[in-house]
């Protein structure tokens, strides 16, 4: 009973990393799409599912969105489509270019810390 | 913003009701940021239902609206930080108010930010009452060494205080300076509020 216990306290505890980890990571994965094109919110979701297999939720891309925004780390316009429902295009700016080249140092010299 | 149109009217009513909520969570938002959440969830909706045209319609918008999750909740970060931002930029004290009251379950900062905020109203309610009660509000000394700044009642006791509580009936110091010393405080304070949610802001970003 108790070793049942300590196997779901364990995979709890590695579910809740992963969820950390896929959040902490998502500026990066988000600057890496965007390094290549302009994205629009459906889009980005997407993209980050076919490059990342992370089904990142709505409700927490937006607002990283409006603070990465807000952070001059990325730009976004408006473009009017066909439809008649414009799509919120997002692009990285020069300063979000540069965190994420910092981001990519950073996330190699750890990944290269694990794999020693 | 351009509504949606569905096929079917429950659908119809599914999206305006949703919409209207959405309306609703960020009527406290400037006309421009609200505008600009609006359009993006509505964008979001249907460049969804684009993409899975070939499924039922009403499923795949409950679909998304799942995905989005209850306005009022999945907007409360959105609205609470462009809220901060507009704070800031106007200085605006409805805005600041606003601002604090979204903010507060987020942490302690915002508990102190509060407090400082009733400070805040504190000040100019003691310049009103030092025009009406001049003798009776100001900054008292007592031989003591301890001192009440606000309000004292006729009695000695009581009244809105800043300093020692119940001190005896002291002695006045400051005189007609009270109101510009207590407005000097309140600006004071009102910097301070909005330099704190400006750092308060940067870490967030962090």
């Amino acid at each position: 009973m108790y070793i049942v216990y300590l196997c779901i306290m364990k995979t709890e505890f590695i579910e809740n990393w992963h969820s950390q980890l896929r959040k902490g990571l998502l500026p990066l994965f988000v600057f890496m799409i965007l390094e290549n094109k302009k994205c629009y919110g459906y889009e980005l979701i997407q993209d980050i599912k076919v490059g990342f297999d992370i089904d990142v939720g709505e409700g927490t891309l937006y607002p990283l969105l409006v603070r990465l925004a807000k952070e001059g780390l990325l730009t976004h316009q408006w473009e009017e489509q066909p439809s008649g429902i414009p799509r919120k295009y997002y692009s990285i700016s020069i300063e979000g270019k540069s965190a994420l080249a910092a981001m990519k140092t950073y996330a190699g010299l750890i990944f290269k810390k694990i794999n020693e | 913003m351009k509504a949606i149109s569905f096929d079917t009217q429950s659908a119809q009513r599914v999206y305006n009701d949703y919409i209207q909520r959405c309306r609703k969570a960020t009527s406290i938002l400037s006309a421009k940021d609200r505008e600009d959440v609006l359009l993006e969830i509505n964008s979001h909706i249907y460049e969804y239902l684009s993409a899975n045209s070939t499924k039922d319609q009403m499923e795949t918008l409950l679909n998304v609206l799942e995905r989005l999750g209850a306005p009022e909740e999945t907007l409360k970060e959105m609205v609470a930080f462009k809220k901060i931002g507009q704070a800031t930029l106007t200085y605006n004290p409805k805005h600041l108010i606003q601002a604090l009251a979204l903010n507060l379950t987020n942490g302690v900062i915002y508990i102190i930010l509060f407090v400082l905020f009733l400070f805040e109203i504190a000040f100019p309610i003691l310049i009103i009452l030092k025009l009406i009660y001049p003798d009776q509000v100001g900054l008292f000394t007592r031989s003591n060494g301890t001192f009440l700044y606000g309000y004292l009642s006729k009695s000695g006791s009581g009244g809105i205080s800043i300093g020692f509580s119940n001190p005896a009936k002291g002695t006045e110091i400051l005189g007609s300076w009270f109101i510009p010393v207590s407005l000097l405080i309140a600006v004071l304070i009102y910097i301070g509020i909005i330099f704190l949610l400006k750092v308060v802001k940067k870490n967030k970003k962090k």
